[in-house]
């Protein structure tokens, strides 16, 4: 049987990227969101909680004449943008919450459309890749296993963790120069940036950290900082959030020395302040705007989160050493040799840069501070600190995915129907890594 | 969603980014019945191929495929030998001379999200065609000889066979009054089977109703195949196979936009009734979902409350009694 | 409900009553283990008489209690082909979910559909009627379940054809387009109204 290409989805908590393996981008990228006709309140298992039951679907009518599409009202729902499009006359919900499916009802009726609207493709000839956060129960990917199983008849299902498919798409890099997937993945999305080291494949779950610091954050930092400098007077309030935004996505980059930075640019201000034209989204008049230090302060807040946040004050750098600091000891070494990037709000010029010099010299500190203690008898050989960042790190982990189900390997490792209906559901308890040996 | 779209929606998404603003593209998808897509540019960024492969793509040659694509793309289409390797079709499409109205452009975008259904679509106009050839005949033979004719019944043409997916198939066959359009499709699971039978079953009742008397006359089968095709040989029968065939009378394509969208929904057939079984399936889960979590509750009143700790306001605990 | 529905779930019930008689018992074979009797069948003695309370041919309930565990196993009603499979598929779908329900067999007993397993441990950590009163919900709800999916498929596969011939149809009289707009107008407008009737005619 000819084989066709697997269908690669990635289900974030905010957006859904999805498209065919063997590209390099996902060929749709739209928020996870699902419109339908029911009240927002009702749950995952819903309407009229009173009675006991559901009512029961109309059965067509006598009279059944063409208007009245009762019984099938599970069809009516939208998806994606077309969602966010219809959300007046209907209700949207998110079924996943934090990186895991909550609704499975909306689930399943989100993955019919994205399927069968958007790909066009028939589940029954394809495999299908999907992602999982780290962490995510086995009860979970049963569902899942289901799910693709018993509705979609697909041929073969993989399940693949985010960070390890981060991994496999850092592989595009020129600095890698050995396919490994031992690594500590930095994952900063819109909400929550992770921080998540894999040996072999394998996640190491208990060294895994969060980081309350984002992408939301810094667009609200910006447009703090341009508060305070009294710019946004300029801004109509309604789109100072877009122009945040707009400023943190075209503007901004990370320096290597806040104090010097600082000095540059009040010694030639002309040179390094930019301007920032816009329009005013209804009236259409014209404003512009000075950027100043902002360009630099944004992404700082990684660095320097006290300059934003009183809760968390943790630099990134020193998150990351302590995550592979608390990883087993013989995976240390490989941990630190490979820190990859992932996600929209790890873009930023130089970011990379700042963060492998950081934790090189936290690290380089440890290990001075340990050769004088053990009185200069021990000399280390020094660890290697690489933080690979790359071209395709927006969609790292799609693009991890489009990576993996295109080779060969992927039809081995994966999970097919046959065995499937040997087994059932629990069959995907059973975890197999690939890449490694790739 | 109840009906499925005939256009794909890549090419439209990509397409209408494109004449905006030219990029590099080299995209690969599919469509339904193993039809693959590659979207690529590669000389300039202003010249994008498109090309398609088809599985029956032999078969719709045969019904004069080519011709009629190349009437439809006039000016985009590439002859057979420049057309991309492993694909059947390709089409350049060169964005410096694309029209400049927006209508214009949207119209274009629009064709070129057809081009799986209009490629689908030869053997069914060809068979088309062929009836009103057959009618015409048909009357001139009757006005000779009405009599002997009338015992005969009918004239008919050639049977087309598209093989458009792996084992199931299209068979096509015109005569004098009707087309008769009979597709071959597959259950692989039991349960797609007994939900197939029910969806099925129902297009044949359907067709009842006062209000779809004009729709064509569906029949179907299981087991065995209908009689137009019963004398072909290597057919499948046996309980996972349905057959249904769709009778198509002169006025389901008496003008040229009614035999298209006519063409363009019975193609998409065997998607149409697969995605529905899925569909249902998906409902039946949902369902069962929340008849599950009912039973829970109900079985976990049978657990003894433990009596909740309360607190006062200063922080000491009290048991209720 | 049919007027032999009720004596039905009624000698059930009152079999599962008196059969859930459970005492603590630990095992003769294997030291200081606690096995339910019924599933290991090591011990003649310590099995009682299994019983069949039955409505007709497809319908029938196995009680099979031993002296620290009792096992109920379910034959639910399948009329036909589809009835069956969406049997199947429902009971499949709640053994797969029987981590929640602590009573729940995750294999049923050959030649019935789904089978319970209560031990004495369940029954003196929960209301000994209260679990009874499960077991009688759930055969009621199961049966009515099934037939209203079946129900429900048939609607949709109705739906189905229906709008998918509609669009094959030869209707191109711009008069049938108009009609068939205000009737879809009009049912939106009247939505409500329309629910109030079907309520009426579904208790009719």
């Amino acid at each position: 049987m000819s084989r066709q290409a697997p269908l690669v989805i990635d289900n974030g908590t905010g957006y859904t990227k999805m498209g065919f393996a063997g590209n390099s981008e996902p060929s749709f990228v739209f928020p996870t969101v699902i419109a339908t006709h029911q009240s927002a309140s009702a749950g995952s298992s819903n309407n009229s909680g009173g009675s006991g039951a559901r009512a029961p679907p109309p059965i067509a009518g006598k009279p059944s004449h063409l208007a009245s599409k009762r019984g099938i009202e599970d069809l009516d729902f939208f998806i994606g943008d077309e969602a966010v499009a219809n959300s007046k006359t209907y209700s949207l919900h998110y079924p996943i919450r934090h990186g895991q499916i909550e609704n499975w009802d909306h689930m399943e009726r989100f993955w019919e459309q994205c399927i069968f609207k958007y790909l066009r493709a028939e589940p029954e000839d394809h495999y299908v890749l999907l992602t999982e956060p780290p962490l995510n129960p086995p009860e979970n990917r049963e569902n899942t296993a289901e799910i693709m199983f018993e509705s979609f008849n697909v041929q073969g299902l993989y399940i693949a963790v985010q960070a390890v498919l981060a991994l496999a798409a850092s592989w595009t890099s020129s600095k890698v120069n050995e396919r490994t997937l031992t690594g500590v993945v930095i994952d900063s999305g819109d909400g929550v940036t992770h921080t998540i080291p894999v040996a072999e494949g394998y996640v190491i779950g208990s060294s895994i950290k969060h980081i309350p610091i984002a992408g939301r954050d810094i667009t609200y930092f910006v447009q703090q900082l341009l508060r305070d400098r009294g710019e946004s007077a300029q801004i109509p309030p309604e789109d100072q959030l877009r122009v945040a935004e707009k400023i943190k996505e075209d503007y901004t980059y990370v320096c290597q020395d806040i104090v010097k930075e600082f000095k540059k640019y009040d010694a030639d201000p002309y040179r390094y302040f930019a301007r920032f034209a816009g329009e005013h989204s209804v009236t259409g008049r014209k404003y512009d705007l000075d950027i100043g230090y902002e360009r630099f302060l944004a992404p700082e807040i990684f660095f320097n989160p006290e300059i934003y946040s009183s809760d968390f004050l943790t630099p990134l750098p020193e998150v990351v050493d302590n995550v592979i600091q608390t990883s087993p000891i013989d995976v240390r070494r490989g941990l630190y040799k490979n820190i990859v990037l992932s996600g929209g709000s790890t873009m930023f010029k130089d970011f990379g840069k700042r963060l492998q010099r950081d934790v090189k010299a936290i690290v380089d500190g440890r290990i001075a501070g340990s050769e004088e203690r053990s009185g200069s008898h021990l000399k280390s050989s020094g660890v290697e600190v690489n933080v690979i960042s790359h071209k395709r790190q927006r969609y790292a982990v799609w693009y991890g995915g489009s990576l993996m189900a295109s080779t060969p390997e992927f039809y081995n490792v994966s999970h097919s129907r046959v065995d499937y209906e040997e087994y059932g559901p629990s069959l995907v308890r059973r975890f197999s890594v690939f890449g490694s040996a790739v | 969603m109840i009906l499925l779209e005939s256009h794909s929606v890549i090419i439209n998404d990509v397409l209408t980014d494109r004449f905006d603003k030219p990029s590099r593209a080299d995209i690969q998808f599919v469509d339904y019945d193993n039809v693959r897509f590659h979207l690529s540019t590669p000389s300039s960024k202003s010249q994008i191929l498109l090309s398609m492969g088809i599985q029956c793509w032999p078969d719709l040659v045969k019904y004069g495929a080519r011709e009629h694509l190349q009437s439809e793309y006039e000016g985009y289409w590439l002859s057979e030998q420049d057309t991309e390797p492993e694909y059947n079709v390709s089409l350049i499409i060169d964005l410096e001379k694309i029209p400049e109205g927006v209508d214009d452009r949207l119209a274009l975008i629009s064709k070129l999200a057809h081009l799986k259904s209009t490629a689908m679509s030869s053997p069914f106009l060809s068979a088309f065609a062929e009836q009103a050839s057959l009618q015409a005949n048909y009357k001139d033979a009757a006005g000779a000889q009405a009599k002997d004719l009338g015992e005969q019944g009918e004239t008919k043409g050639d049977l087309k066979i598209v093989r458009y997916r792996e084992e199931e198939a299209i068979y096509i066959q015109a005569s004098n009054d009707r087309v008769t359009v009979v597709f071959s499709t597959v259950f692989k699971e039991e349960t797609d089977k007994v939900l197939g039978r029910v969806f099925l079953q129902e297009f044949v009742d359907a067709r009842k109703l006062n209000a779809l008397q004009n729709a064509p006359q569906v029949r179907y089968s299981n087991r065995e195949p209908p009689l137009e095709i019963r004398h072909l040989p290597g057919l499948h029968n046996g309980e996972d196979w349905g057959y249904v065939t769709f009778v198509l009378f002169p006025r389901h394509f008496s003008n040229s936009s009614q035999a298209q969208s006519s063409i363009n929904r019975i193609q998409l057939f065997r998607d149409y009734l697969h995605y529905h079984i899925k569909c249902s399936k998906a409902y039946m889960h949902s369902r069962m979902r929340y008849r599950v979590a009912e039973f829970l509750k109900i079985l976990n009143r049978a657990k003894p409350e433990v009596a909740a700790e309360r607190r006062t306001a200063t922080g000491r605990t009290f048991r209720t009694r | 409900m049919s007027n032999t529905l009720r004596p039905y779930l009624n000698a059930v019930r009152a079999t599962l009553t008196a059969a859930l008689t459970l005492e603590n018992f630990s095992s003769q074979v294997v030291e200081r283990h606690n096995k339910p009797e019924v599933e290991v069948q090591t011990s003649p003695e310590a099995l009682l008489k299994p019983l069949i309370v039955s409505r007709n041919e497809s319908e029938r309930v196995l009680i099979e209690p031993s002296v620290n565990a009792i096992r109920l196993s379910i034959s639910i009603k399948q009329a036909d082909e589809i009835e069956k499979i969406l049997c199947h598929k429902f009971t499949r779908f709640m053994m797969m979910r029987a981590e929640g329900f602590v009573i729940l067999r995750r294999k049923p007993i050959p030649g019935y559909d789904i089978s319970f397993l209560i031990t004495n441990f369940h029954s003196e950590s929960m209301l000994k009627h209260k679990l009874v009163d499960f077991i009688i919900q759930f055969m009621e709800d199961v049966d009515k379940e099934i037939s209203e999916m079946k129900l429900s498929l048939n609607a949709r596969a109705r739906i189905v054809a229906e709008s998918y011939l509609s669009t094959v149809s030869a209707f191109s009289t711009r008069e049938y387009d108009y009609n068939l707009a205000n009737l879809t107008n009009l049912a939106r407008v009247r939505k409500p109204r329309l629910d109030v009737i079907s309520g009426h005619s579904k208790l009719g």
